[in-house]
């Protein structure tokens, strides 16, 4: 059972993060929307180091969506680029810092490494 | 034969009519208005008194804005000779086009002036055969509005007119009385509206894209002119290319979502959205004229580099981007185009660029800034690039429905083929990339040790590049034929096939000395060297085929590249065949330089062969011509001095550019040709 976007912020966000660029450096408010009312989580992004907390605080980027989107963001069923395209989230601020999400969420649970894929070869063509 | 399109662009967004300025949709082609990779005007077609009209004259101002002068009738059958009408359009984010109607006669006259109005809201994946899609139309006295949605994915055209109109849901219809020898105008706006929260713009709520909006687009033409070096030629020709590739650059320049500066599409019309490669190599291509384009591409290829393991995308940590798109298959993911990784060329290009830049320009900040992206890509070269564990840079789709077969520059599916027309099983390293990723690691150790502080890290890299050429040069090199092999399969077998990618690799550097003169001497011979440049493929190999784009067609990017390398060498007079050859092809083809052109032989057909399925323009090919006269000119950053060290064809005359910019400020390049005779001391292939 994968976590939910919750849980996934509380516990696997928060801390350090060596993909991220220590160059990067923001915040984003998330708000997640369920049942009629929003859940604000805030991070602040600094020096490869993810701070996590709730807050409605403003931010530099502010990232909008059902609760049902950002848990299958943090399930690693849904790109969060191609969710915004679809409208499925929207963004307001500085879009820069939605790709650090892209790092921050998994990929897809059944992604194989390339070296795995080339083992089992696909027919030359 | 094919009726003559006539486009006008700015970014991302263009607009293609037939010669009259009429839309009407090809499963060709894509014509109509596009912003975004969606279609929002597939329908658009003026008629006077129900006639449709003729076009007497056209005239094309600038990318972004073009003057149709128009009567009612067909070319043979005039139907009112005392009227006619212009159509004046320009594109920005929004399409705009001016109808004046003009009464020439003597006496008032009454009109019926009507603008056919419809879309399908295509995306550009699927021009041959869009898809029916439920359109809503809403209208008030003054305005059309076709809408599209599904689930919460929302684009709508809103068509508005200055002057009183009748509205249906099929166009804007204009009853009008003209005086005698006077005329009517009105103004149609068309908005191409992504729907965001609240119906409002998406692009309305990103801080990234908002001092875009509405720019001015002749004063910005204008400040970019005034921006690149001043270019003066004993051959008119080469001001005028030089002129033409400009302006192209300029009007494919486009702002992303997520990034406040412009950077390079690939070009008109499939590739109008940015592509890692294509961008790469313009900005390569262009750095002595143009080098703005490099920061703002390296950034933005830094910000969507990939993050994690995906196997739809084609993605893995540390690679650089192969496409990105914004339309409804990139969005419902019936293409993997949102954010598309499938090429092995781009993570190791993205690593010299930013090496290359900075020896030019010197800003130093930047590769330090950079220097986590650019390790992530280097890194990727052996953790996800070497597929078979043997230390070659290769490539695999994973994603076998959508994703793209060969992922190096030829990408087409059968581009990769050895002499007798066997297709290499996969993963395949082709040569090239093994240039490339030498290049990396040889760049990389110099911005280790230069500005990251690193010389551990520096050491490590440059003793991979060393053994990689090494190892290259043991398993690639064909003895008995004296070029490199293609490719290499899975078992290490070579891919014997005498192809373009050789050139790239004196580009690269990572040819053995010894062996120069072997590799430059195929290049340069009529079975590779056409007349109008080198062939991706050699002539007299089962596969060629010279309307083939990959397996014998002639691109200016790759001769671009091969020229530069044959330079590096020191093959001076060949490359200046290449720089002649390339720069003569330019001027018979009117306009932007195409993508492609055919491989005949240029004494048969004694004018380059374009292609039907070539774009133009396009960033790579208007930038090829700009390298191309930078390696005529020698020029090359030296410490904090420009090196000019010039090698022109014969015919080139004087050549001067000023006001060269980089590090050292700005720096003039003065050149001559030297005549039929040549110069004895530079390396040459034959006497």
């Amino acid at each position: 059972m994968a976590a939910s976007a919750a849980e996934h912020l509380a516990n696997r966000v928060d801390g350090r993060h060596p993909e991220l660029p220590e160059t990067t450096a923001g915040t984003l408010r998330l708000d997640i929307r369920a049942d009629g009312h929003t859940d604000h989580w805030y991070l602040t992004i600094h020096d490869q180091d993810v701070d996590v907390s709730r807050s409605s605080a403003e931010a530099d980027l502010v990232v909008a969506a059902d609760r049902a989107v950002f848990d299958r963001l943090a399930a690693g069923r849904a790109h969060i680029g191609s969710a915004l395209l679809r409208n499925d989230v929207y963004a307001r601020g500085d879009l820069r810092l939605l790709m650090s999400l892209r790092r921050l969420f998994p990929g897809p649970p059944d992604a194989r490494h390339p070296r795995t894929c080339g083992l089992i070869g696909e027919a030359a063509r | 034969m094919k009726q003559e399109l006539v486009h006008v662009l700015a970014g991302n967004s263009f607009a293609v009519s037939d010669a009259e300025g009429d839309m009407r949709p090809d499963p060709q082609a894509p014509v109509g208005l596009f912003s975004f990779d969606t279609r929002f005007l597939s329908h658009w077609v003026l008629t006077v008194d129900g006639s449709p009209l003729d076009a007497l004259s056209r005239d094309d101002l600038e990318y972004f804005e073009t003057r149709f002068v128009l009567v009612p009738g067909t070319a043979s059958h005039y139907v009112d000779a005392t009227v006619s009408v212009i159509r004046h359009r320009s594109i920005d984010d929004s399409f705009n086009e001016r109808i004046t109607v003009l009464n020439h006669s003597a006496r008032p006259a009454e009109y019926t002036v009507r603008m056919e109005v419809g879309n399908d809201f295509a995306d550009t994946s699927e021009i041959a055969g869009p898809r029916p899609r439920p359109v809503t139309v809403t209208r008030n006295p003054s305005q059309l509005r076709l809408r599209y949605a599904r689930e919460r994915f929302s684009r709508e055209t809103v068509v508005t007119a200055t002057e009183p109109a009748e509205v249906d849901d099929a166009g804007l219809t204009f009853r009008i009385n003209v005086p005698p020898n006077g005329s009517w105008t009105t103004d149609l706006h068309v908005q191409m509206v992504l729907r965001g929260e609240g119906s409002r713009d998406i692009r309305a709520h990103l801080e990234t894209h908002q001092q875009q909006v509405r720019a001015d687009m002749r004063q910005q033409l204008q400040d970019w002119r005034d921006r690149v070096p001043q270019l003066s030629a004993a051959r008119r020709t080469v001001r005028e290319t030089y002129q033409t590739c400009l302006s192209d650059l300029a009007a494919l320049r486009y702002t992303p979502l997520s990034y406040p500066e412009a950077v390079p599409v690939g070009g008109l019309p499939w590739a109008m959205t940015l592509y890692g490669r294509d961008a790469i190599v313009t900005c390569l291509e262009t750095l002595p004229f143009t080098p703005e384009l490099a920061p703002a591409t390296l950034r933005m290829l830094a910000l969507t580099q990939g993050g994690q393991l995906d196997d739809a995308h084609d993605e893995e940590p540390g690679k650089i981007i192969c496409e990105t798109r914004y339309g409804e298959s990139a969005a419902f993911g019936d293409e993997p185009t949102s954010f598309y990784f499938g090429a092995a060329d781009t993570t190791p290009l993205f690593v010299v660029l930013l090496d290359e830049y900075e020896l030019w320009s010197g800003d130093a900040d930047l590769v330090r800034q950079l220097r986590h992206p650019a390790r992530m890509a280097l890194d990727w070269i052996d953790a996800y690039g070497d597929l078979c564990g043997d230390g070659y840079l290769r490539y695999q789709r994973r994603n076998t429905r959508r994703g793209v077969i060969n992922q190096c520059w030829k990408n087409s599916p059968d581009a990769i083929r050895d002499r007798h027309g066997h297709a290499p099983a996969f993963p395949r390293a082709t040569c090239e990339l093994q240039g490339y990723a030498y290049d990396a690691k040889v760049r990389g150790a110099r911005m280790a040790r230069e500005f990251w502080n690193d010389p551990a890290y520096a050491d490590r890299l440059e003793h991979e590049a060393a053994a990689l050429k090494e190892r290259f040069n043991r398993d690639f090199w064909l003895p008995e034929r004296g070029y490199y092999a293609l490719a290499l399969e899975p078992d290490g077998t070579p891919v014997d096939a005498l192809a373009s990618n050789i050139g790239h690799l004196l580009w690269s550097g990572i040819v053995e000395e010894d062996r120069a003169v072997s590799v430059a001497g195929h290049l340069m011979d009529d079975r590779m060297f056409s007349g109008w440049g080198v062939r991706t493929y050699a002539d007299g190999q089962l596969p060629y085929n010279p309307v083939a784009p990959h397996l014998g067609a002639v691109w200016p990017a790759d001769n671009a590249l091969i020229a530069a390398g044959l330079r590096r060498y020191g093959f001076d007079w060949e490359a200046a065949r290449i720089v002649d050859a390339m720069f003569a092809l330019a001027e018979r083809l009117d306009g932007p330089v195409p993508e492609v052109v055919a491989g005949y032989p240029r004494q048969v057909t004694k004018y380059p062969v374009q292609l039907p399925s070539a774009g133009r323009p396009q960033s790579w090919s208007s930038g090829a011509l700009l390298m191309l006269l930078a390696t005529g000119l020698g020029l090359r950053p030296c410490g904090e001095n420009l090196l000019v060290d010039p090698v022109l064809p014969e015919g080139f005359g004087q050549l001067d550019v000023l006001d060269i910019p980089g590090r050292w400020g700005y720096s003039d390049a003065h050149a001559r040709d030297r005549g039929p005779r040549g110069e004895g001391h530079r390396r040459r292939l034959r006497g």
